[in-house]
């Protein structure tokens, strides 16, 4: 038994913020500088009452199109910017997409990681003969949880979503994972209160970084650098194991798409890794990070611009908040 | 590696508007030292030294004479 990436699709908010927006709000930094570092030109970000359920509805809608939609049997849904605490928007999306109800559907917290965390749980799922059809949604709005005057953030991250579709078949093409955590690294990553550790506060103290990106304990707060340690130390192994269980050697492998964190930290740990460029995905120019959903986009990208054919053994890894990672090989 | 070709180095590495530092130049006084300066100084000593610096260490530091004891005095010669 096996199963089968089908199909993809994905969905951006209407709304762009370009770098040209930004530097005019903040008169902090020119645009074309900001897009050769990162490689991040514009980003989308959601009206103030679009959430990230409606952003993965749009997603699996596209997806959904001339697809029985009564072949599904599961929903597995990826967020770290839920509609509510409870219920799980899952279960909101299966009445709003017309699914039928004897599928099962949960949400879970994972970010950057994400993507490679559901494709396991769907294969799982599948290979345990719980599941034949899983729609696996991944949908994030970081953009909600970042300060208004915290431009370093609000430069990096944008919100999407992406939908993929996995089903059982004969033959295994989703191949052997790699996944791990160090929660050591939760305070490099983390929006402090709004949660029941630490409540949201309304009298949260503004605190402003050397650079002058303003937050408080109810926003999101990144230590950049302490990430791209995080990355230089995890990634590399994680990319070695994942060939090593799957006895395949970077030679075998036809394309690489990592997470797309910011293009300076994957081109640096692809030159540390020596993949070669031209096997190497790398295009958030458009999207920024948009977290869990990176990775769903830039397959999709690849599938719908041929940059990945039938037949391709691409490896795929997911890293960050958590920390947390994982990677995998699928063969399309 | 030498003292002054080190610090040339590092500001290009880094994309500093200016490269001509002295040992004792402050860092937090270097224009365009930020988070993105400070992931390149992190990229640049791994790829250099093999050495991992956390982003506590470089907040800590304060010029880049400090920033060459940190990395081991042993590994730099004077010009």
């Amino acid at each position: 038994m096996g199963c089968k990436i089908v199909k993809t699709a994905t969905y951006l908010p209407e709304k762009v913020l370009t770098n040209n927006d930004l530097a005019i709000e903040f008169n902090r930094w020119e645009p074309e500088k900001i897009e050769a570092k990162l490689g991040i030109r514009e980003r989308h970000i959601t009206a103030k009452h679009e959430t990230a359920g409606d952003l993965a509805f749009n997603a699996a809608e596209t997806v959904l199109d001339n697809y029985d939609k009564d072949r599904i049997d599961m929903i597995i849904f990826c967020t770290q910017s839920p509609d509510y605490f409870l219920p799980a928007t899952a279960c909101i999306l299966q009445k709003k997409l017309g699914l039928r109800n004897n599928v099962a559907a949960y949400d879970f917290n994972q970010g950057c990681s994400g993507y490679i965390y559901g494709l396991a749980m769907a294969k799982a799922f599948i290979n345990s003969g719980i599941a034949e059809n899983v729609l696996l949604l991944v949908g994030e709005t970081y953009s909600k949880h970042i300060h208004p005057k915290d431009l370093a953030n609000r430069t990096i991250f944008g919100d999407g979503a992406a939908a993929t579709i996995i089903e059982k078949q004969s033959r295994e093409q989703i191949y052997e994972f790699i996944l791990g955590t160090d929660g050591a690294g939760k305070n490099n990553l983390i929006v402090p209160n709004g949660c029941f550790r630490s409540e949201y506060d309304e009298n949260a103290i503004e605190i402003t970084n050397n650079a002058g990106d303003i937050y408080t304990d109810n926003h999101l707060y990144m230590n950049g650098p302490e990430i791209f340690n995080f990355t230089i130390e995890a990634v590399p192994s994680v990319v070695n194991d994942c060939l090593l269980k799957n006895n395949l050697t970077l030679e075998e492998i036809d394309y690489v798409i990592f997470h797309q964190a910011n293009s300076y930290m994957i081109e640096y740990l692809r030159k540390k890794i020596k993949i070669p460029k031209e096997k190497f995905y790398s295009n958030m120019l458009l999207t920024g990070n948009t977290v869990s959903a990176t990775i769903p986009i830039a397959l999709d990208d690849c599938l719908n611009h041929n940059i990945v054919k039938l037949g391709d053994k691409v490896l795929l890894c997911g890293f960050g908040v958590g920390y947390s990672w994982g990677a995998v090989i699928i063969e399309v | 590696m030498k003292k002054n070709a080190f610090i040339k180095q590092l500001a290009e590495f880094c994309e500093f508007s200016e490269t001509d530092f002295s040992f004792d130049t402050k860092l937090k006084s270097i224009d365009g030292y930020d988070s993105m300066a400070i992931m390149s100084m992190i990229a640049f000593v791994d790829e250099n030294f093999s050495i991992k610096i956390t982003a506590t260490q470089i907040n800590a530091l304060s010029d880049f004479n400090s920033l060459m004891n940190l990395l081991g005095k042993e590994k730099f010669e004077d010009d």
